[in-house]
């Protein structure tokens, strides 16, 4: 089997087809429905493993620091795992309707980006991956704290209007919704803070090579904004009570919206950026 | 899959042998049900009753608040209780004439036994479809049945077979999804989409009405620890709260309690609301503005709607909240009996094939025993008439004639077999009987 022949449009028909299938539970679950789904998100997801390994191997570089778009793929495999450990473990809720569209958006977003690797600082790959690391798993569990936060505005909106609970749209409790909510800002935050420091650290030492970097960069600053909110929204956070699930769920959702919109955002726009 | 039965060598007509007779929901009224109720304590005697009336029967008594329903099983053709008999064993029992319940006392035989059995352990036949609770009532009888030895092979194979169709109707229809009582709809469709656990949670039942009680049971079955009842009649409310394992309080507490509660249960009967919603916005501003669940089963209502709208975490619930969800489920659930009376169907037409066959059992091993018998014979003569042969040549002989009974034997057991998938194959069993001069 020719594994170069795999493309991302496999791994994005496949989440979507998973997608929808999930969207049908709306109307009535059921057994062969969900085995269909964890069958069409696994299979995406396998299709999406041997893409980034194929794409590695053939830019020599590991995705985390390949390209921007095998960045935002490893981003989306991310969401993609966490989606089908959640289905695993809470086979009830519908994880799915509410995550494969941020897969989706993100895989389809990879098509507007550069795919040109560069290699910038290449004597420095392990902190770069470092660097990237921290920052893909960070972004991962803001997307999570996005994806909870709706969730919790969806059960809060059933609650008020006094409908009863679909089998098809079933989610865990509001209190649960809010702890795992205010769990992921909590544990995202420091390692955006972690790395966006080995970043800093990375430019600093890059002024004494050859090839320095300018922290003038609309990506850096665009980085660096993003950081700011998140900043703001962790230190409302540690004071805000916890009976304020309301207002949590929609500050993570404008916090993190605002950090996917931005970085995806600075992905597709692709600024004169020396920053992948 | 009838265990130790598979030994008796008698030969068995067991689809005639299974019967129940019953009185349920559909067909009688509460006060002659509750006449005819075997309680767990009364099963005992029942069971020594039963068992001299009917020594050579296996019994099981299934007695809940919808139905009385006495299962007989057995395995001898001889002495089948009949149905004035049973009908006979209530009235004796319960010191009742006949009359008056007779005509109320329905009877089902052979394979519709089965199917009513079935349909009840799976909640087809319940008042509620589809509740939950049959389930362990069907299974609390069967045990005791056990326990006081008076069910028996095949009995044991027709409620361990009921307790499975239950299950799998369960998991593969909707029968049993969706809530459909108030109080379980309150705690489990709302309750437990707001809370995560209820141990940690404080109950304020405000009244001591019906409603409130049931929603307690389930609140409890959620692991609620912390009670306060609070009403304008002490005498009640004391013993609702001993009952329940709560404290009672003065109704003048009744704002500061609610401002701590979490859950908030109202039944007080109360001709206009008793909680305004300046009222409760007042105790609101006393607490954390935490999450509050208010659960307004009184008729007309304690709790002005505009309760619900104070702020985020307040949650209210009112009797015609819950009672749309209800209907809802309701009519889910009437949707998939048709796909549940086909399973029922299904496993009824499966197990009293097994039965059929089962009952064919002891012929075909009397057959095969008697021809065995008349080979082993058969080769020890031919064997001494033939002198010396060694191991290999008397193998030989022994597979060809072992091969040609087993050829003669084909066709009449597999005639057999055929017969039995419609029923219990009296006709043919009698031939083989008189045409091979076999023994019951």
């Amino acid at each position: 089997m020719n594994f170069a022949n795999v493309g991302i449009y496999c791994f994005l028909a496949s989440y979507l087809v998973a997608f929808v299938l999930e969207a049908t539970r709306l109307w009535g679950r059921s057994k062969a429905n969900r085995l269909f789904v964890l069958l069409f998100a696994a299979a995406g997801l396998c299709a999406h493993t041997i893409y980034l390994l194929v794409r590695s191997r053939a830019t020599n570089l590991p995705p985390l620091v390949g390209s921007q778009q095998d960045w935002m793929l490893v981003l989306a495999w991310l969401m993609v795992l966490f989606y089908l450990v959640f289905t695993f473990l809470d086979e009830t809720s519908a994880w799915g309707v509410f995550i494969l569209p941020v897969v989706l958006l993100v895989v389809a977003a990879t098509y507007l980006v550069g795919d040109a690797p560069k290699p910038l600082l290449a004597s420095q790959q392990n902190l770069k991956m470092v660097h990237a690391g921290l920052l893909v798993i960070g972004i991962g569990g803001v997307t999570i704290g996005f994806v909870i936060g709706m969730m919790y505005l969806v059960q809060h909106r059933r609650l008020k209007r006094k409908h009863g609970q679909t089998t098809g749209l079933s989610m865990p409790s509001l209190a649960r919704l809010a702890r795992w909510n205010r769990l992921c800002v909590m544990l995202s935050f420091p390692l955006l803070t972690a790395g966006m420091l080995t970043g800093v650290g990375l430019g600093l030492y890059s002024k004494r090579t050859p090839e320095p970097v300018q922290f003038l960069d609309p990506v850096i600053i665009g980085y660096g904004v993003v950081w700011l909110v998140m900043a703001v929204l962790f230190g409302w956070l540690l004071r805000a009570k916890p009976a304020a699930g309301k207002q949590v769920a929609w500050m993570t959702i404008w916090g993190c919206g605002f950090l996917l919109l931005t970085i995806v955002g600075l992905q597709v726009l692709n600024m004169d950026s020396w920053h992948s | 899959m009838f265990g130790a039965a598979d030994t008796n060598d008698e030969i068995l007509e067991p689809a005639l042998n299974l019967q129940v007779v019953y009185c349920s929901h559909q067909g009688s009224d509460l006060t002659l049900r509750e006449k005819l109720a075997i309680s767990e304590e009364e099963k005992v005697r029942a069971y020594d009753h039963l068992r001299s009336q009917f020594p050579d029967s296996e019994f099981v008594v299934l007695s809940t608040c919808n139905r009385v329903e006495l299962y007989t099983a057995q395995e001898s053709k001889e002495n089948i209780p009949t149905h004035q008999q049973l009908a006979g064993f209530f009235a004796d029992f319960h010191a009742i004439p006949v009359d008056e319940f007779f005509d109320n006392l329905l009877e089902r035989t052979g394979a519709d036994a089965v199917r009513h059995l079935f349909s009840v352990a799976s909640g087809v036949d319940s008042m509620v479809v589809g509740e939950p609770q049959i389930v362990s009532q069907v299974r609390e009888a069967y045990a005791t049945a056990r326990v006081n030895q008076a069910s028996g092979p095949m009995a044991n194979a027709m409620f361990e077979r009921a307790l499975k169709v239950g299950k799998r109707i369960r998991t593969e229809t909707g029968l049993a999804e969706g809530r459909i009582s108030i109080a379980s709809v309150a705690v489990g469709d709302f309750g437990k989409s707001i809370f995560d656990r209820f141990d940690d949670k404080q109950v304020l039942v405000i009244g001591a009405g019906e409603m409130a009680i049931e929603t307690l049971r389930y609140l409890k079955e959620e692991g609620v620890r912390e009670l306060v009842v609070v009403n304008r009649s002490v005498d009640r409310a004391r013993e609702l709260a001993d009952e329940w394992g709560g404290t009672y309080v003065e109704y003048d507490q009744l704002d500061r309690l609610m401002a701590t509660a979490d859950i908030i249960v109202s039944t007080t009967g109360a001709d206009r609301p008793i909680v305004t919603r300046e009222r409760f916005a007042a105790v609101r501003q006393q607490g954390e503005y935490k999450q509050v669940f208010i659960l307004d089963l009184g008729a007309p209502r304690d709790f002005e709607s505009s309760v619900g709208d104070i702020d985020d975490n307040v949650f209210l619930y009112c009797i015609d909240d819950l009672e749309e969800t209800c209907e809802r489920n309701r009519k889910v659930r009437q949707k998939e009996i048709a796909a549940a009376q086909k399973i029922i169907d299904e496993e009824t037409d499966e197990f009293m094939h097994a039965v059929y066959h089962r009952a064919t059992g002891p012929i075909i091993r009397n057959l095969r025993e008697k021809w065995r018998d008349v080979t082993d014979e058969e080769l020890a003569w031919l064997f001494g008439r033939l002198g010396e042969m060694d191991d290999r040549e008397r193998k030989i002989v022994e597979q060809w004639v072992n091969r040609l009974v087993n050829k003669l034997l084909h066709p009449p057991l597999e005639a057999l077999k055929e017969e039995a998938r419609e029923g219990t194959p009296h006709g043919l069993m009698d031939a083989l009987r008189r045409l091979f001069h076999l023994r019951d």
